[in-house]
């Protein structure tokens, strides 16, 4: 088996219900005031950058505050993280959007990343006056991205005439600004075939939903036969030692509770259409909650898909990350309850350990290559 | 009688011959420290906002505002946008997070365009007419999301959204909503301010001729402003010199490019200004001046003089309902230290003057 020499890349993804919050996913999306939380956030940013973690990812969505605007001024707070802003298609035009992102680069020092997602939920993209199906996400996602790439490629003028978006003569002034990239570095989540297609088309990096390494394996191979990277999106649970983590687990469910299930059958229901969150439900379902020794889904009938979750003491969890690395995975996107303890026990306990097993591995691997 | 409010441009602050280049030789990059001290000196110089204007050739404007609110306190950015960008309740979304990290120092200046080949960089096909109804469709929906009386279901020719929400609030200690600035010239600009804006904003002719045109729309409760050059220094004589050296240095290569770009135009403020100064004389009233137009396009119609002179064009223009001001300078960074030094504290004077005389 080849190890991949590229050095993994840990982001955790914004929580817009509070830093401190032990319901993260348990809550109905329409009670959520990411404003009130603001300065938490900043502070969880620069943390994040003291502890070395690579990005923040600011999701997209009606129940929070603009990615966008976040990245700008999150990005002004720290020095070396990188800001990684979703963005859907459907809702500001590609050169507005290249603009956009081209500026918040020319005032960070390049420290800006999209996470391209295509919306969960058809109700809600209506919100924003985005009336089309799945697949038509997709196709003008596809669009979308052609555009955005020929405009940081400078290819100007841009002339693009597709099924959803038709631009003529673009360009715009504003270069992407950055030590080493003409663009920012282009995540695309989604578990469905045409997200597949997405990311090798236009993206360095696919991101899925975690699931049992065997299981994820033919799914992403793909993406790495085409050269582009794989990240997994987890929760983390962790503790000192492996019962007090699955203490800390339980303890959760407990806490979120009927309201919590209730919340999560409602945000169910409105996002039938990912592919993604469907696999976790029916996981979290039809086998026992333990998918591998370290991977558990007991959370997401309270919290939602995005809880399935890593489990165990420090010594555990790298295990688990390097199981994910062995099949091709080099990117972590993650998320906790709560995120800013759980940030810093990453940052101080676990991060170390995987930067010093990594080196090791890396070094054995070129002594082999010297041979 | 409330007091004058000025507000100045950020357009071409740190590039001082901008509106004589050709568009395409501009860098986007801003000069961010140059900028910060900018908004400093505006914010002691009695200026309440500063215009960030949109368009290819420069920053994402608010996205450059979030960062100038991040190094100051009180200035407020006047966020130039077009509709037929940006969904628009993805805009309230963006507008209300700009609040939230500015304390609501945020107001928003709605622009149809005036360049249709630059709209369509854009993605923006339709033309002059249908802008503005399109720039109502999205200015309904928005101010249905900031009333935040539930779910907003609108269905037009040009937008349509169904029970939108956003849970992220307008963040301001005085409104629900941004204040709201039309630039315009048209009837139809007329129409959308008086639907919609709080202030229209116009380029400047005599105070006679403006005041039938901008009579219907004070009546109707909405403000008045003026786009304008200010040209003042210490005496009649030497404003009128620093005029003329203005279009010297703009030289004629300005001038070829403003003659490009008038024919690419479908404005009509831009048309009325450019026939303006297509008149035999520079000077439609002893301080007006058009002298600058062929060189840096319509926004360099100036006001020209002293101090006093400044103080007294104000007043006339007062006289028929303008109230706010909005100027630019070359180059800024003077004009508006000596506009906040010299001409500010007189305007002051004369309004307490007024109101005691008036009690």
């Amino acid at each position: 088996m080849t190890v991949s020499p590229r050095r993994m890349r840990f982001h955790w993804s914004l929580p817009a219900s509070g830093v401190a919050d032990r319901r993260r996913g348990a809550r109905f999306r329409h009670e959520i005031d990411q404003f009130a939380d603001l300065d938490q956030q900043r502070d969880f940013c620069v943390r994040a950058d003291e502890l070395g973690l690579d990005s923040i990812l600011l999701p997209i969505g009606f129940q929070r505050a603009d990615p966008t605007v976040l990245a700008t001024v999150f990005g002004l707070a720290t020095n070396r993280l990188n800001l990684m802003p979703a963005s859907r298609a459907a809702v500001i035009s590609p050169t507005h959007f290249v603009q956009q992102v081209n500026t918040v680069s020319a005032l960070t020092n390049g420290r800006i990343e999209i996470n391209v997602v295509s919306g969960q939920g058809s109700d809600e993209l209506r919100y924003y006056g985005d009336f089309s199906t799945h697949d038509e996400r997709y196709e003008r996602t596809d669009e979308f991205w052609t555009v955005c790439h020929a405009l940081w490629r400078r290819d100007f003028p841009v002339d693009f005439e597709g099924r959803f978006i038709h631009v003529e003569g673009a360009r715009i002034n504003q270069s992407f600004v950055s030590p080493d990239r003409h663009r920012p570095y282009v995540y695309i989540g989604g578990s469905s075939e045409a997200a597949l297609r997405l990311a090798i088309k236009h993206a360095d990096c696919l991101l899925r939903v975690v699931e049992p390494p065997e299981q994820l394996r033919p799914k992403i191979q793909p993406a790495l036969d085409a050269g582009i990277e794989v990240g997994i999106i987890s929760s983390l649970i962790v503790a000192p030692t492996h019962d007090d983590a699955l203490l800390a687990g339980h303890a959760l469910a407990e806490n979120a509770g009927e309201r919590g299930r209730a919340a999560v059958a409602e945000w169910r229901e409105k996002t039938t259409e990912s592919v993604g969150f469907t696999e976790i439900y029916q996981l979290a379902e039809d086998r026992s909650s333990w998918l591998t020794p370290y991977l558990w889904t007991g959370l997401v009938p309270y919290m939602g898909p995005m809880s399935i979750s890593l489990i165990g003491s420090p010594d555990e969890i790298v295990e688990s990350i390097f199981s994910y690395r062995r099949i091709g995975v080099t990117q972590f996107m993650f998320q906790a309850r709560p995120d800013l303890p759980t940030l810093e026990f990453f940052g101080a306990a676990i991060l170390p350990k995987i930067r010093q097993r990594e080196a090791a591995e890396l070094a054995v691997d070129l002594i082999g290559e010297g041979r | 009688m409330t007091p004058l409010r000025f507000m100045w441009s950020l357009s071409s602050v740190g590039d001082k011959l901008r509106r004589s280049r050709s568009l395409t030789d501009m860098s986007g990059l801003p000069n961010l420290d140059e900028h910060v001290e900018f908004c400093r000196r505006a914010e002691t110089s009695g200026i309440d906002s500063l215009l960030m204007a949109f368009g290819f050739t420069r920053p994402d404007p608010i996205t450059y505002s979030a960062t100038l609110g991040a190094h100051t306190d009180t200035i407020r950015f006047l966020v130039a946008v077009r509709s037929g960008i940006v969904s628009p309740t993805y805009f309230v979304q963006q507008v209300n997070t700009l609040s939230a990290v500015t304390d609501g120092r945020v107001c928003i200046n709605i622009v149809a365009g005036r360049a249709p080949d630059e709209l369509r960089y854009y993605g923006d096909f339709l033309p002059h007419d249908e802008r503005y109804e399109r720039t109502d469709e999205f200015w309904t929906i928005c101010h249905a999301l900031w009333r935040g009386e539930g779910p907003v279901d609108f269905a037009g020719r040009h937008y349509r959204v169904e029970d939108a929400r956003i849970n992220t609030p307008f963040v301001s200690a005085e409104r629900t909503r941004p204040e709201i600035f039309i630039g315009g010239s048209s009837d139809q600009a007329h129409a959308l301010a008086m639907r919609h804006a709080d202030c229209l904003l116009t380029l400047p002719d005599t105070p006679q001729r403006m005041a039938p045109k901008i009579r219907p729309v004070l009546a109707n409760g909405t403000s008045v402003g003026l786009l304008v050059t200010l040209i003042c220094e210490p005496t009649h004589a030497a404003a009128v010199e620093a005029a003329h050296a203005l279009v010297d240095s703009a030289g004629e290569k300005a001038r070829t490019t403003h003659g490009a770009l008038r024919g690419r135009s479908d404005s009509v403020g831009y048309t009325s200004v450019y026939d303006l100064a297509a008149r035999d004389s520079d000077w439609p009233t002893p301080y007006l001046w058009t002298g600058a137009v062929p060189y840096l396009g319509p926004p360099g119609i100036a006001l020209v003089g002293s101090p006093d002179e400044i103080v007294d064009a104000l007043a006339e223009y007062r006289e028929v309902g303008v109230t706010r001001f909005l100027f630019m300078g070359h180059p800024d960074f003077e004009q508006m230290t000596f506009f906040g030094e010299e001409v500010l504290p007189r305007v002051r004077a004369r309004e307490s003057v007024e109101s005691s005389g008036r009690v």
